[in-house]
């Protein structure tokens, strides 16, 4: 199992989600993603989206105004 | 949305174990600009009758955008991005709710015989619409947000944002500037159409209803479309 950490913080939305996409392809199954974001935004819509493409979902918030989203590749 | 303290997810022991910042607490903080607000309404208050209402609409309005995760980009962005229509659908109920609210509004003023209040608004639609419907999207995308996400990410001190927001403002300084010839050249060729002079008062809310549903509808079967594939 692989664990990748996706640095999006201080990008704002849709790029958080549009790399995570494209992270998120590239990676095998049963592979963890972890999503750091501080764009309120994009802690609604990339786990609304993961959620619809069937993936493990969960959000964390480790800071302040700071999250992270991650995400365990199911299929 | 779910904020567990604790994952499921199987993660690697040493992200685990990395210790967390404690974080401070902000309840000192929020009483303090509560407080802050409520005596820079009170002396609004004595300057203008209105203007606390306006105050208080104002931070209700900003506090439910950023609680709720409202965004008005997202809605028309997201459809074509990842198929999600949440926020598209939650707009348009938006738009069903004050359609009848303005409505009511406008008719209380007619059967009173006072005149209708927001008809200046009532403008000519022209191909400027479409062009400025346009630019605005490629804008808000880009930048991350429109005008009230904009104002409201600032708020939350997204930096990149402070950017966005300068450069609004000297985007709306320019389209203010050309106005003048837009409207002379463009918009002014248009036809102003108010609805319930066309359908009358109950066929106006009805068929504005109706387009608003079919697009609900358009946009749970789009959602629905992309989850089949």
């Amino acid at each position: 199992m692989k664990e990748v950490e996706l640095d999006c913080l201080g990008e704002a939305c849709p790029i958080p989600l549009v790399k995570a996409e494209n992270k998120l392809k590239e990676m095998e199954i049963g592979d963890v993603l972890i999503v750091q974001i501080d764009h309120s935004c994009a802690m609604k819509n990339v786990p609304e989206w993961a959620r619809k493409e069937g993936h493990n979902v969960e959000v964390e918030e480790i800071d302040d105004g700071e999250w992270e989203i991650i995400i365990e590749k199911v299929k | 949305m779910d904020e567990q303290k604790t994952t499921g997810i199987q993660r690697s022991s040493t992200r685990t174990k990395r210790v967390r910042k404690k974080k401070k607490n902000q309840l000192p903080f929020g009483i303090a600009v509560l407080v802050l607000a409520i005596i820079f309404g009170i002396l609004l208050g004595t300057k203008n009758q209105g203007m606390p209402i306006f105050w208080i609409t104002g931070l209700a309005f900003g506090y439910i955008l950023q609680r709720s995760r409202f965004c008005f980009t997202a809605s028309m962005r997201d459809p074509f991005l990842t198929g999600s229509t949440s926020l598209t659908r939650t707009v348009l109920t938006a738009f069903a709710i004050t359609t009848i609210g303005f409505a009511a509004i406008k008719y209380g003023a007619f059967i009173k015989g006072l005149p209708i209040p927001g008809q200046s608004y009532v403008v000519p639609i022209s191909f400027a619409t479409a062009a400025g419907a346009f630019m605005f999207g490629v804008g808000m995308v880009i930048a991350g947000g429109c005008a009230s996400g904009t104002l409201m990410r600032v708020g939350e001190g997204f930096t990149m944002q402070i950017l966005s927001l300068f450069f609004f403002i000297i985007g709306s300084l320019w389209g203010a500037h050309d106005f003048g010839w837009w409207k002379l050249n463009v918009i002014l060729k248009g036809k102003a159409v108010f609805l319930p002079d066309v359908f009358g008062w109950i066929g106006a809310v009805i068929i504005q209803l109706l387009i608003i549903a079919m697009l609900w509808i358009a946009a749970d079967k789009w959602e629905n479309r992309k989850n089949l594939t």
